[in-house]
């Protein structure tokens, strides 16, 4: 009994984690309509901004944190600036789009690495891991407490903005036709822009937080960009509430896999899973 | 005075030119309707002065400002909109946020934070309610019936509070009280003193509602004038009209 509710305190904290990756891309995915690669290199560059301020230069953690995620975010919208404007102005394929998408990434992380090494690193210190709590026999660390926390925080943020401002309405119009809004008086790369900057700014949060809980590399960004996008496919690509619950979904089955079977397996179950819904039902949970 | 030209303009499908060294005026404050046969490029003109496709040769002039690139983005701030032969709605949003969608005040800033206020959802209301979608306001657009769909797209036209309308055939397929409907708007925007370029075939429709006609034909100018003249012009009725 125990075991089985430490699987499902794990399930909702990885399960958080990718909804927190699907939201950021989902955000990016349904204005820009390609699979942008790059998206996971933010990941990377939030943890290691805070693993400089923090670690090396000793800033307080609370602005480091900040500052990571603000660093992601700006980054994911130069990276638009010098990219993907040009690229898309000339009408570039999503192919194109995907190849460009692909060297940022290569290009991210090879220069975290040069500046950082390739090296695993965590954000931690010993004691903040150790804070421990009790939750119906399972136990539960501090961290991930915070990770359980501001993902809720920051999709119940979302989903106001989705639903009540006039932003969100313009992001589900650029979503549905980029130039039908265009022509209604959207300023359409505007937007975008925008919500470039709050996708790549949540890719930072969850490196920083994936930082604290098991540690960052370079690459740490790429799987974690597959798991989301598994979990937007689960979910039904483009319903941002379906993403969530695909996450959580992922989550929950992955950690209930290995209940027998060694970890090694939690890949091959989350890429299984996956098969299993592109076969039987590739609209997803909640697509009708 | 014109507030929409173009010069010598021609764009080229596949070797095929739908629009063939087009020269012609829009004038302000009429309602301008463009005939022709099916594939004459009344559409295709349409598409490249709203900045929809781009074009090869001539010029398109807005508001005396001489342009090689219209951009659909743009034309908003040079007062124009337009309607789509095939509808294009906002598919996955309700009938209200596709209104909505377009009442914004667009700063830099707000443009993050800024909600609907009060006087936007009667404004939508007092659009919708004059194409009978009031009802349907939180319906997803998917269910309306395509006269509904053409309707709201050229109630979203309207609340775009512009000063040129461009409308392709949208009395096409609709049920005589829905025409009526759209006639009213017409009429009001007329009043209003709007300009209105209407691509339509019927021809009791254009020689009640317009000012001016354009006849076109394989992409050139055949005819332009006023109706009562330009209908009964020999070489419009051969190419267009039948015997
Ligand atoms: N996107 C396109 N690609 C290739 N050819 C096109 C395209 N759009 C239009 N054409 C061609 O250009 C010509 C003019 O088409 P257009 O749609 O402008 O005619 P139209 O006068 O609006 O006709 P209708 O009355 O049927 O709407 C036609 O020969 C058409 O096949
Ligand atoms: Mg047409």
């Amino acid at each position: 009994m125990d075991i089985f509710i430490q699987l499902t305190l794990n399930g909702l904290i990885a399960g958080s984690i990718y909804a927190l990756v699907a939201l950021g891309f989902n955000l990016s995915y349904g204005t820009m309509r390609f699979f942008d690669l790059g998206y996971s290199a933010l990941i990377a560059v939030g943890g290691y901004t805070v693993f400089f301020l923090s670690r090396q230069i000793g800033l307080p953690l609370p602005i480091s944190i900040l500052i990571g995620t603000i660093m992601a975010g700006i980054a994911g919208y130069i990276i638009y600036l010098l990219v993907y404007v040009p690229l898309r102005k000339r009408k570039a394929s999503n192919m194109a789009l995907l190849v460009a998408s692909l060297g940022i990434f290569t290009v991210i992380q090879a220069v975290i690495g040069i500046f950082f090494s390739s090296q695993f690193r965590t954000l931690s210190g010993p004691v903040d891991a150790e804070r421990i709590f009790h939750v119906f026999g399972g136990s539960i660390t501090r961290i991930q407490v915070i990770i359980l926390g501001t993902s809720i925080v920051v999709m119940f943020a979302l989903a106001i903005i989705f639903r009540f401002t006039t932003f969100g309405k313009s992001i589900r119009a650029i979503g549905d036709s980029e130039e039908v809004s265009k022509i209604v008086g959207i300023n359409t790369s505007r937007i975008i822009g925008y919500v470039l900057f709050i996708g790549s700014a949540i890719a930072g949060l969850v490196g920083i937080l994936v930082g604290f809980d098991t540690g960052i590399t370079p690459t740490m960004g790429f799987s974690l960009l597959l798991k989301g996008v598994v979990a937007s496919i689960i979910g039904g690509v483009g319903n941002v509430y379906g993403g969530v619950v695909g996450a959580l979904f992922l989550g929950l089955i992955e950690n209930y896999g290995i209940w027998h079977i060694s970890t090694e397996w939690k890949d091959a179950i989350a890429f299984g899973l996956l098969i299993l819904f592109l076969y039987f039902r590739p609209q997803g949970i909640f697509r009708k | 005075m014109s507030q929409v030209r173009a010069k010598d303009l021609t764009k080229i499908f596949n070797g095929i030119k739908a629009v063939d060294d087009l020269t012609i005026e829009i004038r302000d404050g009429n309602i301008t309707g463009i005939i022709g046969p099916n594939g004459s490029g009344k559409t295709t003109l349409v598409n490249i002065l709203t900045g929809v496709i781009p074009f090869e040769k001539g010029s398109v002039i807005v508001s005396e400002t001489k342009r090689e690139k219209v951009k659909p983005f743009n034309i908003h701030a040079y007062g124009i909109t337009r309607t789509f032969q095939a509808v294009r709605l906002f598919e996955q949003m309700s009938v209200l946020d596709n209104i909505l969608v377009v009442l914004t005040e667009r700063n830099v800033f707000s443009a993050l934070f800024e909600r609907h206020k009060i006087h936007h959802i009667s404004e939508a209301e007092a659009i919708l309610k004059g194409v009978n979608l009031w009802e349907k306001k939180d319906d997803n657009v998917e269910r309306l019936s395509y006269g509904q769909r053409k309707l709201l797209e050229i109630a979203r036209a309207i609340a775009m509070k512009s000063e040129i309308y461009f409308f392709d055939e949208p009395f096409a397929g609709l049920f005589p009280e829905m025409r009526k409907i759209v006639i009213d708007i017409i009429y009001d925007l007329k009043i209003q003193d709007k300009t209105v370029v209407l691509i339509e075939h019927d021809i009791e429709l254009i020689r009640g509602l317009c000012d001016r006609v354009i006849v076109m034909n394989a992409g050139t100018l055949l005819a332009e004038g006023k109706p009562e003249d330009v209908l009964k012009d020999k070489r419009v009725i051969a190419a267009y009209l039948g015997d």
